[in-house]
């Protein structure tokens, strides 16, 4: 290991005392990441419940995004980076106890994994599709004949990625924002919710959209419970705790966190697929547009009010 | 409540009883802000705002919007902002609750074209905006919480408003009728 000498007289700039290096690439990522997580993981569901048919918009169509938001959202996040080149040492060692080599890991297998995903599907969305290649075809032929473990492969490595999206926030230990264990399972409900508003946007079936409506009511309940404890925490815990906590009730992230992401992600999209579960006509895209909105704002605020958040001296 | 609603009925809320239901938002807006209720207000915030985005010079120094104008927040930080992004939600629920959320339209009287429609609104929205700043509030914050709370330009604002309306309504009726 290299020895490195750290001498402080507290200047640090972007660092000391307030975190000033993740821009927009990192949210974005983060709500990218979510998404695919969500939409990988109910395709991968509903085929492992064996309700292909059922849910053509969600096994078939939906899992289109999941490849391109991820590759999207990896070049934000090699934008992001300060030694581009150097990117690939992510891969010369699995490390148990670092969520960045989980979340490397997973993204190396579940980006082509879900491109293989899309492409079993192809010729059943266009039948005109030709794969020009006849080992193409037979490749096609093993994935289709291997579908349910695939699928089971794919809700494993959703459900790690949909974690991590948070845990990669969570393990900073000096952004007490950031450093509380709630944040992988809200990150991980809050990209599940968000997958499921975009299954719902593109289905064309009522009924998979039903079905869809009352699975994303539960998300968003449960974010809401987590939303609730995560200030819970923050207010039963230490000074640097509640100082963070401050940020959203009564300091400058108040409007962007209570009104946009709370009121107009969470709770008016929920009361509009309630109305409409109950038979009232909703503009099909207005609530997974409201949904899709608020998450991305939850991550922009989380991100850029956690880099605020410090400790006191 | 009825969810079978024919297509070309809409449903509206029987305006006695929204006018009591207004009466008592008043009521409870002044219970918790301590202050009535407004529209004009917020479409002033954005205004000024947009207008200090495009020329702030000539906006701070302009004698009405360089009041709102302050180093310290966005004239969108204003309660009534937000108090009119809540009716924007509100209305939708309602729309949807009673069936008049359909297909992007434009309501209007049979005998005059969108185009027609369309400019008459602008026409008539920039009289009201000119009206409610001279008036110092609009049909909310004058009429409304002004005569709530018995002060007498709140009355007049009411009367000269409706009573205006009245008037000018026979002029204008082929746009209608």
């Amino acid at each position: 290991m290299k020895e490195e000498l750290f001498v402080s007289g507290r200047n640090i700039p972007n660092i000391d005392p307030y975190l000033n290096i993740w821009h927009w690439e990192i949210p974005l990522y983060l709500f990218l990441g979510g998404l695919a997580a969500g939409l990988i993981f109910f395709a991968a569901y509903f085929v492992v419940r064996g309700k292909e048919k059922e849910m053509p918009a969600t096994v078939k169509w939906a899992p289109m995004i999941a490849p391109i938001a991820l590759i999207v959202g990896l070049s934000a996040l090699f934008l992001d980076l300060s030694h581009k080149l150097y990117f690939w040492q992510l891969y010369t060692t699995i490390r148990f106890s670092s969520p960045m080599s989980w979340g490397a890991w997973t993204l190396l297998l579940i980006t082509p994994l879900s491109m293989i995903w899309v492409a079993s599907y192809m010729r059943d969305m266009f039948p005109k599709w030709d794969w020009k290649f006849k080992f193409l075809y037979k490749f096609e032929a093993w994935v289709i004949s291997v579908r349910k473990p695939f699928a089971w492969v794919m809700m494993i490595l959703a459900l790690i990625l949909g974690v991590y999206t948070g845990i990669l926030l969570s393990a900073f230990n000096a952004r007490p924002l950031w450093n509380t264990s709630i944040l992988g399972p809200l990150f991980l409900v809050s990209g599940f919710s968000t997958g499921l508003a975009a299954a719902i946007w593109m289905s064309k079936d009522k009924n998979e959209r039903k079905v869809l409506s009352r699975i994303d009511l539960i998300f968003i309940g449960v974010e809401l419970f987590l939303i609730i404890h995560l200030f819970m925490g923050f207010m039963a815990g230490t000074a640097v705790a509640t100082e963070a906590a401050a940020l959203f009730l009564g300091g400058q992230f108040t409007i962007s966190f209570w009104v946009f992401v709370v009121l107009l992600g969470l709770i008016f999209p929920a009361t509009l697929e309630t109305i409409e579960l109950w038979g009232y006509h909703v503009p099909k895209w207005m609530p997974p547009a409201l949904i899709l909105f608020g998450g991305l704002m939850f991550r922009f605020v989380m991100v850029e009010a956690g880099q605020i958040t410090r400790f006191l001296y | 409540m009825n969810k079978q609603i024919s297509s070309n009925q809409e449903r509206y809320l029987n305006p006695y009883l929204g006018g009591v239901l207004l009466g008592l938002l008043v009521i409870l807006t002044v219970y918790i802000t301590g202050r009535g209720l407004g529209a004009s207000g917020a479409i002033k915030s954005a205004v000024v705002t947009t207008s200090n985005i495009i020329a702030p010079y000539e906006t701070q120094q302009n004698g009405y919007m360089g009041r709102f104008v302050s180093d310290d927040h966005s004239p969108m930080y204003n309660w009534l902002v937000f108090e009119s992004l809540g009716v924007l939600l509100g209305g939708l629920l309602s729309g949807l609750l009673f069936g008049r959320v359909k297909k992007f339209r434009i309501d209007k009287g049979p005998k005059i074209t969108n185009k027609k429609r369309l400019i008459f609104a602008v026409i008539g929205g920039i009289l009201f905006g000119f009206g409610s700043q001279f008036g110092r509030g609009c049909t909310s914050g004058a009429a409304l919480s002004g005569s709530a709370t018995f002060a007498l330009g709140g009355v007049i604002a009411m009367f000269a408003i409706f009573g205006s309306g009245y008037l000018f309504a026979y002029f204008f009726r082929k746009l209608w009728i």
